[in-house]
Parts: structure tokens; C-alpha cells; sequence
């Protein structure tokens, strides 16, 4: 009977909010890879850290989106991915262009391992397990000080492609990466795989009858994640030029989820920009008092929540009013 | 009594019907000391729709979630034909075509209608990680054949103008409809179907009656839990009744309408 | 071999008395987050910022900082200040668990960056020393150095659980505190009002924190960062527990202020952080339900 149908998937039309949506979204990607023509020297700077940070925010929202959990942690694998560049430059004298990709798979494979002994139970032990995991990361990397350079940290200088200008890499690899990252992440939400995770978030039980065990859904989203919080660490390493302990406390772990939320858990570009930006221009512009940036985030995230818990209802109340009336 | 219309697979002339049934010997389920379950033997023959019914408590929810694996049974074996599913988790037996709809609606709301029917299919397919990120043509073939086997599954049933829609936006007697259409997508062996009909108003259980008649094939075992009594009485070939964890009685729908038991226990408890 | 022994006598004791004595402000701090867990399923990760903000408090109200008053005083004081705090979380909360309570966590996280920010706004990020008034004696039982700061750790600790227990298991709010833990709607269903024992039980759980803060500062120095930290071994006394039983989170406190002086000893008190973590998954995958939890039947 289904031979009767020719492909009624061609006929689906895609949205035209979808559309615009996805124009504006082309927009702002061009805008930005025009931008160094226009301004100059620290926003260069300071840009180029944002779109690493947003690839990390994007890291955290494909837990909580595709996984319904929360990672004070991710720090950790951030670091893994800053770390391996900043090591494997030292120690081999290889650029982001072998490093990245090694970054990224020690990330997953990190996020797996991580996330087996917490397979079977519920989302608040991973909240807390990664808190303990981002509580340990700066102790672990001042203990291997021959390798990681202990508190003094490490440089990142070596070019991805030789003979252009650093400043400007530093701007454009982050920019590459988060808008690859936010199209994988596009293609990902279509995918087999990625149904079948939002279906294990929302009914474990009927995604295990369909043949989706939730134990896999658990440490597939957490290897994504993590390598993509790896990827994160790696260009962030590269636009910033060194890594160092204090770049990866419990507090960077923290952040990193403040931005999701603050981004709403978007998995777009420019959602994750937001989220990006957020953590990047908050600091910079409070940076003659340091003690308001927790209050800052604190009320922002607490901002967010509340206005996405009231809000909707808030408006559902007056459209109903309105009707009435 | 009642034991001697269960008729055991055996007794079917050989080669009238070769595709396999599904069976459950001395099937038992304890919670604590509670017997839910007192070793039952079962058949659910291929190309008939079999009912299961009983008043509330006497064990057709835990004899389902040991057919479908959510329980582990203490006692008895289940084959599907020769091969045993004991042991076996609901993703493995989903995997040799065992699948279920839920009393409850048990759609993600993040997915379209069509991507949730598609769940259905997913065990059929195996495009790797690197199509799941990167824009390839395996993938692309993939959703594309999953996509016509959800369109086929909606079509049966009539849903295929909510294909694009999210589930919230449906009516619940719809979205009931679209969980049976993701049980059916793809293709299953056996198909058990708690309380189809549950939450739906009298023309979808009307449309519901029509597509699992429709449904009903030669290879596919098809157990249906269930309150209406006149949607099973008009489409079951075979109804099962349980009480306190035992069948009462077993056979064609004539047959347990007139059993002194069945009326003793439904006529008993539908005046409570 | 006398060697081991000898090392047995003088090291070992004194660390498991040392341990317990520590493990008790770990069950403390873990009792607290249990609370609020068993009856809101919220596990609420401003618990250490808001103990150490009161260990703060009592240091601004004693040194002249803020105020200049006696030391009862000022604990009194600061005790109000922070189940002012406790309420207002949870009213800022509440809302939210009822649709989500991973949401309704990562909103806890956000207090704790509002009280820590503020921590760091009124004292600054320097380190202060409080100490708390006990009396300053050492004795010595067979061998192990028994101080007045031990034996007020130990008996704070045992008052303060044993009455918690017991308003737990004979008063009329703790029954019902138990009712809403094992079945929020049910109890609900019968009459039971939930806000006001969710108030109790963050009250009390923030009233514990302080406690724990205050007596775990003069082993220590207090700064911003001291108390939270010292929170992350609650949260493992928890995990050991179970995270949902008041017993198991005591015997959690107690072996993990063992297990941590022995690492520290024995091993290298440069990994503690990474040992807790250890144990954290250590613990999920030996015994998920809590230490105290029945080896249940599985249905798979």
C-alpha cells in the first residue's frame, strides 16, 4: 500500500517562518565575516572568544534539549579540547588542523566514560557528579604541571594557515566552528539518532518499545555534548592564545550553563550567540567590579527561568481575557 | 471448562497457518507476596486479533508488560513461534518486530506527527553518526523512506493531513490514533495494543474499529486490552477473559458472550 | 611489622576520630540537601554558598564590620537572615517545580551566584579567620588527642540530628513531612498542606547549613569559597545516602569524613577533589539506591 504514496515526503513544504528564519540567520553569518573590515584590534579580539563560548553554550543545550539534563561540568571537557591543542602544540608542534580532531574525539570519549556510571539513574546524580568533576579539573591539571604547565598554563600560537594574520584567525576559526557546529547541529535535529534521543527525554518507556534503549540515548547525548564542549575548548584555546587553570574552574562550568539558559537552550546560531555574547561583553563591561558578575548572572539566569515559566501562562491568561471580552 | 477451549498450537492442521504464534506457558507474575499472575498458558495465533479482556485488576496490564518485556515475569516462558523473548528487553523484542502502543499518549511533543510515526521505523534503519551530523545521501535516503513509511502508517489510519502537525495541537483522540500509527509503521510481527480505544469519542473508535480490521494479516499477531466491549466483541476472532490473574474462559466472541462465567463476573462487576 | 602497627595506633585512630568528627558537619550539610530533595525533588545547589554567606554574616556582625555584638547574638541574627533567604528561594521555586524540577535546580543555581556575588560584594575575596567560642581543652583517650573543639562538634552534631529526628518522627509536621516525601500527591489529595512543610524543611535545611558552616570554619579560614567547597562533600555524604534517605546521608557524612582524612594521609591530599569525585561515581555504581536501600526484586 505504501507504493500507492509517491514520497509524500517531497510534498511536505517547509514553513515560511522556517525560511525567513533561516535568511536572517545567512545575514547575520555574512555580517560577521565582514566585521573585521570594520572595526578593530580588542572587539576583534573579544568577538572571537564569543563565538567560542557560544559553541560551548551549544554544548550544554544539546545536553538539557536532547538529554533533559543538567551539566555543572562541562568545563572539564572543554578543557580536554584546550588542553590537548595547547599540549600537542608544545610537546609536537602541530597546529588546530591535526590537534582539533583529536580534541574532540578525547572529548567523547571522555563524556562516554563520564557518563556510564550514572546510565541508570536519574539527571540530578549527573548534576551532581559533573559538579565534583568540575570541583577536581583544577587540581588535576596543577598536578600534571610537566604537562599542562600548572598555573602558569600554556601559549597558542601556531597558525592554522601560515602566513595570514593571526588576530584575524583568531576571529575566524571560532566564527567557522560555531556556525559548522550550529549546521551539524540543524542536520542532527532530522536525524534517525536525534528523534530517537527526544523521544527517550520525554517517553523512555515507548522509545524502549520502539527499539531505543534509554541507556544508549543517556551516553550517545552526553558523547555529542562533550564533544562538542571539547570543540568548544579547543578554539577558545586558539582565540584566547593560552589556557591556564583559572580559565577552568567550577565557575567556567557554571557559566557555561548560565549562557544556555540564557539562550533559552537554543541550538540555533543566534541563539548561541546570545548565549555566547553574554558571557563574553558581561565580564568585559563589569570588569571594574568582578563581584557583580555572579549577582549578574545569578539574576539573569533566574531572569530567564522565571520569565519563560510565567510569561507564556501570563499571555494565555490575557489572550483569554481578550476573547471574552 | 474454560481450560479445554484453549486449544494448544498443535491442534491446528499443520500448513493452515505456518506464520508463528505467540505464546506464554505458566506465565507468572508476583509483586511482594501479591499473586497478579497464577501461571497462565497462552496463544496468540498469527492473522487473528485476539482480546483480552477482564474487569479491572485481573491481570491483562501485567500479562501485557510481560509480553512486552517492561516486566520480567517470575515464572513461565513466552516464545514468539520457537524462539524464547525471555530475558529479553522491549528494545530487543521491538527488534524482532514485538511492538506496543501505550494507554497513555506517549508522543514527544518536540517531534512532528510524521517524525513520531517515523519512531516506529527506526529500528529498520542504520545510517551511521556520520550522517546523522553531515548532509549525506544515505541519510537523506534514510528520513526520506522513513518519512514514506510514516506517510503509508497515517494514511491507514486517515491522519495524513496531520503529518506536518506537532502533537499538541491535535486532540487527544487523535494523538491516541497517531500512537497506533507508529505501532503499525513498521511492519511489526506482533502488535499489542493497550486499550486502543481509550479517551477516543465514538466516530474515531468508528475510524480506529475500520483500520484495525484493515490491519489484521496472515503473519501478524495482534492482542488488543481492551474496555469497550463492543469494539473487541466486533473485531476479535478470540477473546481471552482473565480474572484474579487466571482465564476464565477462551474462545470466539459467540462463545464468551454466552459463558455462564464471563456473564457472572462482567454482569457482576458492571452492576458494582 | 611493629612498624604497621605502630602507624596503626598513632595514625589510623586519630584519623577515623578525626574523620568522624568532620564527617558529622558533612552529614550536617548532606542532611539539609536531603531534606529539600525528599520533599520539593529539588537538589538545591545553593546550599553552600548560603552557609558560608551566614558564616560570613556572623564574622560582619562580631568583628564590627557590620555590627559589633556578641557572639550568641550575632549567630542568632545571622540564623534569621538566612531562612529569610531559604524562603525566598523557595517561594522563587515553587512555581517551577511543578513543571519542571531540572529547571527548578538550575534556578538554585542561580541564587547561589546572587549570594555569592553578594559575599564577595560586602566582605570582599579576602581571607578572614572566625573562630567559635569553645572551650579550649586537649585530653588524651588511649592514645588519641581529644580536643573541646571535637567533643563541641560531636555533641552539636548529635543534639541537633537527634532532635531533627525526632521532630521528624513524632511531631505532626514531620509526619506529614514524611507523608509528602514518599507521595507529594497523595498526602496533598488528603489535606495536607505541602507549602508549609516545603517551608520547614528548606528552613531547616538552611539552619543546618549554618550550623555546619560555623563549625566547620575554624578547622579551616573562611572565605568566599571555603564553605562551598566544603559543600562538596556533603553533596557525596548525600549521593552515598542515596539522596533521598536522612539515615543513609548520616552514615554517607560520617564515611566520607573518614575516607577523606585517610586519602588525604595516605595517598596525597593534592587529589581530594578528585577522590570525592571517585567516590561520587564509585558509589552510583555499587549502590544507586543509597547505602541503606533494600536489594530490591528488578523489574527491569
Amino acid at each position: 500500500m505504501s507504493d500507492a504514496l509517491a514520497s509524500p515526503a517531497a510534498a511536505l513544504p517547509v514553513p515560511p517562518g522556517r525560511v525567513l528564519a533561516r535568511g536572517a540567520t545567512v545575514l547575520l553569518v555574512m555580517g560577521l565575516a565582514a566585521l573585521p573590515f570594520a572595526v578593530q584590534g580588542s572587539w576583534i579580539y573579544a568577538l572571537g572568544i564569543t563565538f567560542a563560548n557560544a559553541v560551548a553554550v551549544l554544548s550544554v543545550s544539546v545536553l538539557v534539549r536532547y538529554g533533559g539534563e543538567v551539566s555543572i561540568g562541562h568545563g572539564f571537557f572543554a578543557a580536554v579540547g584546550a588542553y590537548t591543542v595547547a599540549i600537542m602544540e608544545q610537546r609536537l608542534g602541530v597546529s588546530l588542523l591535526v590537534s582539533l580532531p583529536v580534541g574532540v574525539a578525547l572529548g567523547v570519549v571522555s563524556g562516554i566514560a563520564f557518563a556510564w556510571p550514572s546510565r541508570n539513574i536519574s539527571g540530578i546524580y549527573l548534576a551532581v557528579s559533573t559538579m565534583a568533576l568540575a570541583l577536581a579539573l583544577p587540581e588535576l591539571i596543577n598536578n600534571a604541571a610537566s604537562f599542562t604547565g600548572g598555573y602558569q598554563g600554556l601559549y597558542v600560537a601556531e597558525p592554522l594557515v601560515p602566513g595570514l594574520s593571526m588576530s584575524l584567525q583568531r576571529y575566524y576559526v571560532p566564527l567557522a566552528a560555531l556556525v559548522l557546529v550550529a549546521l551539524a547541529l540543524g542536520q542532527f535535529r532530522r536525524s534517525r539518532q536525534g528523534m530517537a534521543m527526544l523521544l527517550v527525554r520525554t517517553h523512555p518507556a515507548a522509545a524502549d518499545a520502539f527499539g531505543t534503549p534509554r541507556v544508549w540515548a543517556r551516553v550517545a547525548v552526553m558523547g555529542i555534548s562533550c564533544g562538542v564542549a571539547a570543540l568548544a575548548g579547543c578554539v577558545l584555546a586558539f582565540a584566547s592564545s593560552t589556557v591556564s587553570p583559572s580559565g577552568f574552574t567550577l565557575w567556567t562550568s557554571i557559566f557555561f550553563l548560565v549562557g544556555s539558559v540564557v539562550s533559552v537552550y537554543g541550538l540555533s546560531l543566534p541563539r548561541a550567540l546570545v548565549g555566547g555574547a553574554f558571557l563574553t561583553l558581561v565580564p568585559q563591561l563589569l570588569s571594574a567590579s568582578g563581584a557583580w558578575i555572579p549577582v549578574m548572572y545569578g539574576v539573569a539566569l533566574l531572569a530567564v527561568i522565571l520569565a519563560g515559566h510565567f510569561l507564556p501562562r501570563l499571555s494565555a491568561r490575557i489572550r483569554r481575557q481578550g476573547g471574552t471580552a | 471448562m474454560s481450560l479445554a477451549s484453549i486449544a494448544p498450537a498443535s491442534v491446528t492442521p499443520a500448513g493452515t497457518n505456518p506464520a508463528p504464534a505467540l505464546t506464554g506457558q505458566g506465565v507468572a507474575l508476583a509483586f511482594g507476596g501479591i499473586k497478579v499472575l497464577q501461571g497462565l498458558d497462552v496463544t496468540f495465533r498469527a492473522g487473528e486479533i485476539t482480546g483480552l479482556i477482564g474487569p479491572n485488576g485481573a491481570g491483562k496490564t501485567s500479562l501485557f508488560n510481560c509480553l512486552t518485556g517492561a516486566y520480567r515475569p517470575t515464572g513461565g516462558t513466552i516464545h514468539y513461534g520457537t524462539a524464547p523473548l525471555d530475558g529479553l528487553s522491549p528494545a530487543e523484542r521491538a527488534r524482532k518486530g514485538i511492538v506496543r502502543s501505550f494507554q497513555t499518549v506517549a508522543l514527544c511533543p518536540d517531534l512532528t506527527v510524521a517524525e513520531n510515526v517515523m519512531m516506529g521505523l527506526a529500528r529498520d534503519y542504520r545510517a551511521g553518526w556520520a550522517s546523522a551530523f553531515l548532509p549525506l545521501a544515505r541519510g537523506r535516503r534514510e528520513r526520506a523512506a522513513m518519512m514514506d513509511g510514516a506517510m503509508a502508517a497515517l494514511t491507514t489510519l486517515g491522519l495524513e493531513r496531520t503529518a506536518s502537525a506537532y502533537p499538541g495541537a491535535l486532540p487527544p483522540g487523535t494523538q491516541r490514533l497517531v500512537e497506533i500509527a507508529r505501532a503499525i509503521a513498521g511492519k511489526p510481527s506482533v502488535l499489542l495494543l493497550d486499550e486502543p480505544a481509550a479517551g477516543l469519542n465514538t466516530a474515531e473508535t468508528r475510524e480506529l474499529t475500520r483500520a484495525l480490521r484493515r490491519l489484521a494479516a496472515p503473519d501478524l499477531v495482534m492482542v488488543v486490552v481492551e474496555h469497550d466491549m463492543d469494539l473487541v466483541m466486533s473485531i476479535c476472532d478470540r477473546i481471552t477473559v482473565l480474572n484474579f490473574g487466571t482465564i476464565v474462559a477462551s474462545g470466539a466472541p459467540d462463545a464468551i458472550r454466552r459463558d455462564p462465567d464471563v456473564q457472572r463476573i462482567y454482569l457482576g462487576t458492571e452492576d458494582d | 611489622m611493629n612498624a604497621v602497627l605502630d602507624s596503626l595506633a598513632f595514625d589510623l585512630f586519630p584519623l577515623v576520630w578525626s574523620g568522624i568528627v568532620t564527617g558529622c558537619l558533612y552529614a550536617l550539610g548532606a542532611l539539609g540537601l536531603v531534606m529539600i530533595f525528599k520533599c520539593s525533588r529539588v537538589v538545591n545547589f545553593s546550599h553552600g554558598n548560603v552557609a558560608g554567606f551566614a558564616a560570613f554574616l556572623v564574622y560582619g556582625f562580631t568583628s564590627g564590620l557590620l555590627l559589633a555584638v556578641s557572639w550568641g547574638v550575632a549567630v542568632l541574627l545571622a540564623a534569621v537572615f538566612i531562612v529569610a533567604i531559604a524562603f525566598l528561594t523557595y517561594a522563587l521555586i515553587s512555581p517551577l517545580i511543578q513543571t519542571s524540577d531540572l529547571t527548578a535546580t538550575i534556578a538554585t543555581l542561580g541564587v547561589g551566584l546572587i549570594v555569592q556575588g553578594a559575599t564577595l560584594l560586602l566582605f570582599g575575596a579576602d581571607i578572614v579567620s572566625l573562630d567559635l567560642p569553645v572551650p579550649r581543652f586537649a585530653t588524651s583517650v588511649l592514645g588519641l588527642r581529644i580536643t573541646g573543639y571535637d567533643l563541641t562538634v560531636l555533641s552539636v552534631a548529635v543534639v541537633t540530628i537527634g532532635a531533627l529526628f525526632l521532630v521528624i518522627d513524632f511531631t505532626k509536621l514531620g509526619i506529614a513531612f514524611r507523608a509528602i516525601s514518599s507521595n507529594a500527591f497523595a498526602a496533598e489529595v488528603c489535606g495536607l498542606n505541602l507549602a508549609r512543610v516545603q517551608v520547614f524543611a528548606w528552613s531547616v535545611a538552611a539552619g543546618l547549613g549554618v550550623i555546619g558552616a560555623l563549625l566547620i570554619v575554624p578547622t579551616t579560614f573562611l572565605s568566599a569559597t571555603t564553605v562551598a567547597a566544603f559543600m562538596l562533600q556533603a553533596f557525596a555524604a548525600a549521593v552515598i545516602g542515596g539522596f533521598a534517605s536522612l539515615p543513609g546521608s548520616l552514615i554517607g557524612g560520617i564515611l566520607i569524613g573518614i575516607l577523606m582524612n585517610l586519602f588525604t594521609f595516605y595517598v596525597s591530599p593534592e587529589y581530594a577533589s578528585t577522590f570525592l569525585l571517585v567516590v561520587i561515581l564509585a558509589a552510583l555504581n555499587v549502590f544507586p539506591n543509597g547505602i541503606l536501600a533494600p536489594v530490591r526484586g528488578s523489574r527491569v
